[in-house]
């Protein structure tokens, strides 16, 4: 059963040896001769081009680039190449073989699944790459408007002509990020009506988008369409961006009239890049809120600025251990008395632990010690009642201190200076001698009693006392940075400070001792110095008979 | 006056080994640094026993293998000496090393834990003693 039989022209060459099996082949194959004639066409190749019949010019039956790729190959004396090229819906590839007589045998091969997954691939490779893109870029910035500004510039460069972000209302009023085309972000915050957008407002609750074909481009509110956007929308998608809980605001793509309106796995791909720049705002946001709160903690846990009170000086230094992330721990104040001849109380303290629960605590301690500033006179006392204060029956966190009563008496002055539970405060003698101040005490805020013991010291002028926490002498260096600085090392270090004023004794002890750290990690170091200046300053004195002491 | 016996000693890491002894002792060997991240395991393990049904009579804590012990673990020490004040167990801490001894010495808390060693009947006057009747619990056992 061949059609060789009713055949104009004999077969020859090629089609001799090929045979009659190959009119059966699945895939269409025509034969031509160098003239441009069809000499056989299997039936594949007649379904495909119904007039390729044995005797028609090629030219009349099959595609031009077929066509010319025939007289091509007869011209060079090469053997052919195969050629691609439509024909009806499909894409053709075209594989010739040259047979000894001058007839070229035409292979097709439909090539068009290979294509549209080829497409399809490169297309679900493009997305992927840009999804990545678009995560890395978006989680790259904890700030909230930044955040914005990159959702909607990539939404607008790649998946639509512009891109709107509106985010949940913050009060009555919406922060909304506008691009078009990828440009830069334009930033409003604008009282609208979000129902005007017909999906908005359910994707600002986080309820899934509606078909962009229910939304018509030509009721959009003139807020909803950007500046720059030329020409009506042609279609529209509205999209929530799915926060960690709460929605964190929606995204509006829009296109142009005169380009191709979304199709469906382009509003499944929105909402997936949605779900992306929803994480990485939410994100944002959380982390603007904890900022937020410990911005605002650490206001109030910052050391304060010291000023000379009644003829001392007073100067602190704090470095804060480098976990930035964790606040709280030391801490130092200096409370001039009401009266001018009322002692100065100096303290500085140490707070168990770090992070929000030691800053809570910090911020009670300074808090209640102001209070109870009042009853300085008796240190012990003092204590007591600060203690009793703190204690709670939930843990036993606590703190330690040094207080520090400060009087200036003409040329001497009297310090009262008590430890709860705290190293002991560093006496600088003008000579270079260094004492420990001998005081103790119970730490406060974790026991029911404390118990404390004031020393009393005087400082002629030109001599300091020191207050610090240990985060100095056990901060970690040497060598190996396995040694700690230790006491012994704070000693040398303040014994040359003699005659000082505080602020150098502090400034000093600071550098050596981060000298001595290096860059490893350490705890909240801090140091408060007390200083009596030498007597030519003794002008400045609180008005009582300035000048009568100098020497 | 310097201690720094303890910057030489070999790491260790942080591990407790609980032994119970006869007469409901209760012994717990601290070993490695006792420090904000380590601290609660300690506390929860002495809790375990302090809050049972029988909390044992003597807890002792060998602190021969501590390497350090930051705030966060004499916090930890503290609230475990009010947990056993609460059951009524006396809290040890054995073979304490140079630099604990310091720390509780610095703190004032070196008597508050040698009170507890010693037991109810040597607490100081100002402090509430134990309500015998209202939970009818015997009264502690007499030292020695």
């Amino acid at each position: 059963m061949t059609t060789f039989e009713g055949a104009s022209r004999q077969p020859r060459g090629l089609v001799r040896h090929v045979g009659a099996s190959w009119m059966q082949a699945p895939y269409p194959a025509l034969v031509a001769d160098s003239s441009g004639g069809v000499v056989e066409a299997n039936a594949a190749a007649t379904h495909l081009f119904p007039g390729a019949v044995s005797g028609a010019w090629l030219d009349h039956v099959v595609p031009g680039w077929l066509a010319d790729a025939h007289r091509r190959a007869g011209e060079e004396g090469q053997p052919p190449r195969p050629v691609r090229g439509r024909h009806e819906d499909l894409t053709l590839e075209a594989h010739p073989t040259v047979g000894t007589d001058g007839d070229i045998v035409w292979w097709l091969v439909d090539d068009t699944d290979r294509l549209l997954a080829e497409t399809a691939l490169r297309s679900e490779r493009e997305r992927t790459a840009f999804l990545a893109d678009a995560s890395s870029r978006l989680l790259a910035s904890l700030n909230v408007p930044r955040c914005m500004e990159v959702a909607v510039q990539l939404a607008a460069s790649h998946l639509a002509d512009a891109a709107l972000l509106v985010m949940p209302a913050a009060g009555r009023r919406h922060p909304i990020a506008a691009s078009v085309g990828g440009a830069p972000a334009e930033h409003s915050s604008a009282r609208i009506d979000p129902s005007a957008v017909t999906g908005l407002s359910e994707a600002l609750q986080g309820f899934p988008p509606v078909p962009s074909r229910w939304i018509d481009p030509a009721t959009l509110p003139d807020w909803a369409v950007p500046e720059g956007f030329d020409g009506p929308a042609g279609s529209v998608v509205v999209t929530p961006l799915p926060g960690h809980g709460i929605p964190a605001g929606a995204l509006i793509l829009l296109r142009r009239g005169d380009h191709a309106a979304f199709d469906a796995s382009e509003e499944v791909f929105a909402r997936v890049f949605a779900a992306r720049a929803g994480a990485a705002l939410s994100a944002a946001r959380m982390y603007a809120e904890q900022a937020g709160i410990t911005a605002t903690l650490m206001v109030e846990l910052l050391p304060p600025k010291l000023h000379p009170v009644r003829g001392v000086e007073y100067a602190g230094g704090y470095r804060a251990s480098r976990d930035t992330e964790r606040i709280g721990g030391d801490f130092y104040d200096v409370h001039p008395g009401a009266g001018s001849d009322q002692e100065t109380l100096a303290v500085l303290g140490d707070v168990c632990g770090k992070g929000l629960d030691a800053a809570v605590l910090t911020g009670k301690i300074r808090t209640t010690l102001q209070a109870l500033l009042p009853l300085a006179e008796d240190h012990e006392k003092l204590l007591r009642l600060l203690n009793g204060t703190l204690l709670t029956g939930r843990h036993t966190r606590y703190a330690t201190l040094v207080l520090a009563s400060v009087r200036r008496e003409g040329r001497v002055t009297r310090l009262r200076l008590t430890s709860a539970g705290h190293p002991r405060p560093l006496i600088v003698r003008r000579s270079g001698e260094v004492e420990e101040a001998d005081t103790a005490g119970t730490l406060i805020g974790a026991l029911p009693d404390v118990h404390a013991r004031t020393a009393e010291v005087l400082l002629q002028p030109g001599e300091a006392c020191l207050l610090y926490t240990d985060g100095i002498t056990e901060a970690k260096g040497g060598p190996l940075g396995d040694v700690r600085f230790g006491t012994r090392r704070l000693r040398e270090a303040v014994a040359d400070c003699a005659g000082m004023p505080a602020e150098a004794v502090v400034e000093r002890v600071q550098m050596l001792a981060a000298e001595w750290v290096g860059g490893r990690p350490h705890d909240d170091m801090a140091v408060l110095a007390i200083s009596v200046p030498h007597s030519t300053h003794l002008t400045a004195v609180d008005g009582r008979t300035p000048g009568r002491y100098t020497t | 006056m310097t201690t720094v016996p303890d910057d030489t000693a070999p790491d260790e890491t942080f591990g407790l080994e609980v032994t119970t002894g006869e007469e409901r002792d209760v012994r717990v060997q601290v070993r490695g640094d006792l420090d904000h991240e380590t601290a609660e395991e300690l506390l929860e393990a002495a809790r375990a026993h302090l809050r049972s049904d029988r909390p044992p009579r003597h807890l002792h804590l060998d602190c021969a293998r501590l390497t350090l012990c930051d705030s966060m673990g004499l916090a930890a020490l503290l609230l475990i000496h009010r947990h056993a004040l609460a059951a009524g167990t006396r809290l040890h801490l054995d073979n304490r090393p140079g630099m604990l001894e310091h720390l509780l010495e610095l703190t004032g808390t070196l008597d508050h834990f040698a009170q507890a060693e010693k037991g109810g009947d040597d607490r100081p006057a100002h402090e509430d003693p134990p309500p015998h009747s209202a939970a009818g619990s015997p009264p502690p056992a007499h030292p020695g």
